[in-house]
């Protein structure tokens, strides 16, 4: 119990600059390049801690708070959210009140991109408002309908490994995944939607918002960020596990929780790699062709709900 | 007679003297003096909501007032105590907020009438609430209707506050005669006027029940009723809109429970049409609201969307109660009741502050606003806590009430009545997700126009923090929102009471609220702070300031900015079909793709409720009274003729009637 604190504390606090590592080499490696080595971010993020800050006269105590609050909210957010199997308990880690944080963290991000008075800060931040406002839906469905399966609104309840998945519900779990993942590459700012590499104002949303950090305060940004991409891809490997359940458990195998652990630490670099994948062939898309590709998360949190209704009934009918 | 009834009394007729002091006055009005007397009433008020909390006592006026048909009764138990706190909070913030902002509208208004009619405006609330009987109930909801019209029209030279009063006075008045239809065909049935005798649970009250129903959401400003809350809002003096939309909106959410809930009200189609409405007004509200640029008309389109939320707890607790689920009943209710006083207190906040906001910047055009954060500090504070309190973000009193509306809806989807009704809860859920998500662009859209940045006119150039009395006034809701939001059980506890007064033998609800606000509360805020205070203000040589990135163009100016308006632009172009939203954008000059001489931009969004539906129906009345021109010809003997025939259609109807 006690090396399984120890071990989520590490992998809260090594895991996200590793996982940028891993999505920027694998990238580099893509384009015949040998790109920087896997911790080369832990090394971005100390010298950025070092780091003076130059902040704009126009700013309010809102623009550095922002940053406190950003990393802030994901530390918490992080130990609500069973990103990873063996994650301590918390008592109220409610899944409405994880959306409500990370509602929070939004509404703190974007009230620092207007805080500036740079044009682009408050294009960006309509950008971003818009994008979330649009997977809101989606990303609430899909975790009520996985509430649905365990019928509690505890997140650890619904990721609780005591009972492995049934017929009826691995199609949730599967289509929870994928929509969940979708979802994470636009909330991310990830390459169909944003960017992250293009450096230019007008088309950029994550990267717009902060132009104006520096130093200090744009470390936390940036750690926050990177945990916020660790925890959501986690969250998708941990759907897939749930689902992976119902495969062992047709075969009287059951996953063991030592490789569930292997499982659950390795399932986001794994995403990381598939992150750089789709990052190296796709290309970015048009702005108002971007609410068609979160259509198509809505749709997997549709069918997600649909199917854990109608799972559901028939798993009453039968037991 | 027990304290809280003596108080409730005592307050009236005080108010009812100050009133009368104050017109009979023949020196100049001092406005702290009212304020003063409006403060012990509202203190007086909370008092008697305090001590009325777990009574259950009726009362009778005394022998000269009697209204016709009906003694003047009234009732105090733990509904009304409730409601009478929230209107008591109101009145005490208002009135430490009044005086500073009544010494802006001297020369606009008449402020001798302004403070008699918030008195009236306040009586009639608490009347309301109070009432035992119908007829106490119409005549104190006349007195509220008038009242608030009045005030609406306060500044009488604006056309805008005429045209507001004249849409207000006609929702309200469809509303009354629809309330006295449906009193008159109750008191046929039950033969009496007291609520506690009515019975709705009887097919023959369909038709009463769906009139009170439609009168109540005309006046709460439900959609598709709500065109009159967008016109009268704004045009009120900001502690009126405060009033109006803290409290007098919330009068209908009472009544639902008064004269619907309590009766016994069982018809499906009624439930299911309430929760339709709600989820329609908590999208439609919130839409327009985020495509405003008058911060006192977007706060009135967010008090629609918030009455849609309310409204769908209340028909979750119906629905609840009609399968026979008492725990998720209790759940549901509770959540819509807490939800509403959180409306009231926030709602007023941010009316306060949109009133400062006017007075100081001398304007709330968000177009005009902007870096007001430097001027007034105080108010950005303040505005902050408020928007976090309505978009219900963790850790404030909005989030607890809306978790709970959400966990009613998650429960009922679970309950495996029918899949119909899981469906239903889930879709509901989603749309809620895409409210919050809207609410959150609305009001990051209004705090960061209008207090970031830098100012786009000279107006907001030259504007000054409020008087301290004004802040305090803004202060006391914005205190109550944190608390609450910290202390959810403890409400929960005590909204218990009110739960079992409306469905009897109501488990406790205190259990299933799992969450730990108070710890993510202290956490987040000790996190932030250490960070902060700490490691990014702990050196202050290391911090350069600078100016904004400017693309090395030079300097920046106000204009150069983003508006609220191109905020709102994105998710205009989503929702273009349901907003009816046009831009034309013409760019002229030489060589204008690369060197515009000039850039002109307009957008239009249009009501589609107003120009599709109430438009034709407008339209219909003026063609039906240009027809009845035809009879008013100006000759005498026509109208002569009008008389004889008139005679001898009542006789012969008379001879009809006697066979």
């Amino acid at each position: 119990m006690i090396f399984d604190n120890i071990l989520f504390a590490a992998c809260t606090v090594l895991m996200p600059p590793l996982m940028i590592g891993v999505i920027r080499k694998t990238k580099a490696r893509l384009q015949n390049r040998m790109g920087a080595r896997f911790e080369q971010p832990f090394h971005d993020l100390l010298k950025l801690f070092k780091k003076h800050q130059t902040i704009s006269k126009t700013t309010t105590w809102i623009f550095q708070l922002s940053s406190a609050m950003n990393i802030s909210v994901m530390l918490i957010a992080a130990c609500i959210l069973p990103w990873l199997s063996f994650k301590p308990h918390f008592a109220g880690d409610d899944l409405f009140l994880l959306l409500y944080l990370f509602a929070l963290l939004k509404y703190s991000t974007l009230l620092s991109a207007f805080d500036c008075g740079s044009p682009f800060g408050a294009m960006a931040a309509s950008r971003e408002a818009h994008v979330s406002l649009l997977l809101e839906p989606a990303i609430f469905v899909i975790l009520v309908s996985l509430g649905f399966i365990a019928k509690s609104t505890s997140l650890g309840a619904i990721f609780d490994f005591s009972t492995s998945c049934t017929v009826y519900y691995l199609p949730v779990w599967l289509s929870a995944a994928v929509g969940l993942f979708l979802c994470s590459l636009a909330e991310l700012s990830r390459m169909p939607v944003d960017d992250p590499n293009t450096h230019l104002e007008l088309t950029m949303i994550h990267e717009a918002m902060i132009l104006e950090n520096s130093g200090k305060n744009l470390a936390l940004i940036e750690y926050a960020h990177a945990i916020r991409l660790t925890v959501l891809y986690g969250l998708c490997v941990q759907c897939l596990l749930h689902a992976l359940t119902f495969f062992t458990h047709a075969q009287h195998l059951v996953l063991d929780p030592t490789s569930l652990t292997v499982l659950s630490v390795a399932g986001p670099f794994a995403f990381a790699v598939l992150t750089a994948l789709i990052e190296s062939t796709l290309v970015k898309l048009q702005w108002r062709r971007v609410p068609e590709f979160i259509a198509y998360a809505l749709t997997m949190s549709m069918f997600a709900s649909a199917s854990a209704l109608i799972g559901g009934s028939y798993a009453s009918h039968h037991l | 007679m027990p304290l809280a009834a003596t108080l409730l009394d005592a307050t009236i007729i005080f108010f009812l003297l100050t009133c009368l002091v104050a017109t009979l006055w023949r020196g100049s009005l001092k406005h702290n003096y009212m304020a003063a007397a409006l403060c012990a009433g509202g203190l007086a008020l909370l008092f008697s909501a305090a001590s009325g909390w777990h009574l259950q006592y009726t009362w009778q006026a005394a022998w000269p007032i009697f209204l016709a048909v009906a003694p003047l009764s009234n009732h105090i138990d733990a509904l009304s105590s409730l409601f009478v706190a929230l209107i008591a909070l109101a009145t005490i913030s208002i009135s430490f907020f009044s005086p500073g902002y009544l010494q802006h509208l001297e020369k606009k208004c008449n402020l001798r009438l302004y403070w008699v009619l918030v008195f009236f405006f306040i009586i009639g609330m608490v009347g309301v609430i109070v009432a035992a009987n119908a007829i106490t109930f119409l005549l104190f909801w006349e007195i509220v209707a008038l009242a608030s019209a009045l005030l609406i029209a306060s500044d009488l030279a604006s056309n805008e506050c005429k045209r507001a009063a004249f849409i207000y006075l006609g929702a309200t008045r469809i509303s009354t005669t629809l309330l006295i239809g449906a009193f008159l065909w109750l008191h046929a049935l039950s033969g009496n006027w007291d609520f506690n005798t009515w019975n709705l649970s009887h097919h023959a009250t369909v038709i009463p029940a769906a009139m009170i129903m439609v009168a109540l959401c005309i006046k709460g400003g439900v959609w598709p009723f709500h065109s009159w809350l967008p016109y009268a809002h704004p045009a009120a003096p900001a502690p009126v809109s405060a009033l109006m939309s803290g409290c007098m909106i919330k009068m209908s959410i009472y009544a639902i429970i008064r004269l619907l809930i309590m009766p016994g009200l069982s018809s499906p189609i009624l439930i299911f049409a309430l929760l339709v409405l709600g989820v329609i007004s908590a999208f439609w509200g919130i839409l327009y609201a985020l495509m405003q640029n008058d911060l006192k008309c977007l706060l009135a389109y967010s008090s629609i969307e918030n009455m849609g939320i309310i409204l769908i707890g209340i028909s979750l607790s119906l629905i609840a109660n009609y399968y026979n689920m008492p725990l998720l009943a209790a759940l549901a209710l509770a959540g819509a009741l807490f939800h509403t006083i959180n409306h009231g207190l926030f709602k007023c906040l941010l009316f306060l502050a949109a009133g400062a906001i006017d007075v100081c910047a001398h304007t709330r055009n968000l177009e005009r606003v902007g870096g007001l954060g430097k001027k007034m500090p105080g108010t950005m504070i303040l505005f902050t806590i408020g928007t976090l309190a309505v978009c219900s973000l963790p850790p404030l009193n909005g989030f607890s009430s809306k978790w709970l509306i959400y966990q009613s809806l998650f429960r009922l989807a679970c309950a495996n009545q029918s899949l119909i009704l899981s469906g239903v809860c889930f879709v509901s859920i989603g749309v809620l997700a895409l409210v919050s998500g809207l609410a959150l662009a609305c009001f990051t859209k209004a705090t960061g126009i209008i207090f970031l940045g830098r100012s786009r006119s000279s107006d907001s150039d030259h504007a000054t923090e409020c008087t301290p009395f004004m802040l305090a006034g803004q202060a006391i809701p914005a205190v109550a929102c944190v608390g609450l939001g910290v202390s959810t059980p403890w409400i929960l506890s005590k909204l218990q009471s009110i739960c079992s007064l409306v469905y009897a033998n109501a488990p406790s609800v205190e259990p299933l609220y799992t969450l730990r606000m108070d710890f993510v509360a202290f956490s987040l805020v000790f996190l932030v702070t250490i960070l902060y205070v700490f490691w990014l203000n702990g050196r202050k040589s290391e911090i350069r300031s600078y100016s904004t990135w400017d693309c090395g163009a030079g300097h920046l100016s106000g204009r150069m900015q983003g508006t609220a308006t191109s905020f709102a632009d994105t998710f205009a172009m989503t929702f273009a079909p349901l907003l009816q939203y046009h831009l034309t954008s013409v760019i002229g000059g030489k060589d204008r793709r690369h060197f515009p001489e000039s850039i002109s931009v307009e957008t239009a969004v249009t009501q589609l409720l107003e120009t599709r539906f109430y438009g034709p129906i407008a339209k219909f009345f003026r063609w039906l009274g240009k027809c009845m021109q035809i009879m008013q010809a100006g000759s005498v003997h026509l109208y002569l003729s009008y008389i004889l025939f008139t005679l001898v259609a009542l006789m012969l109807a008379g001879l009809i009637v006697q066979r």
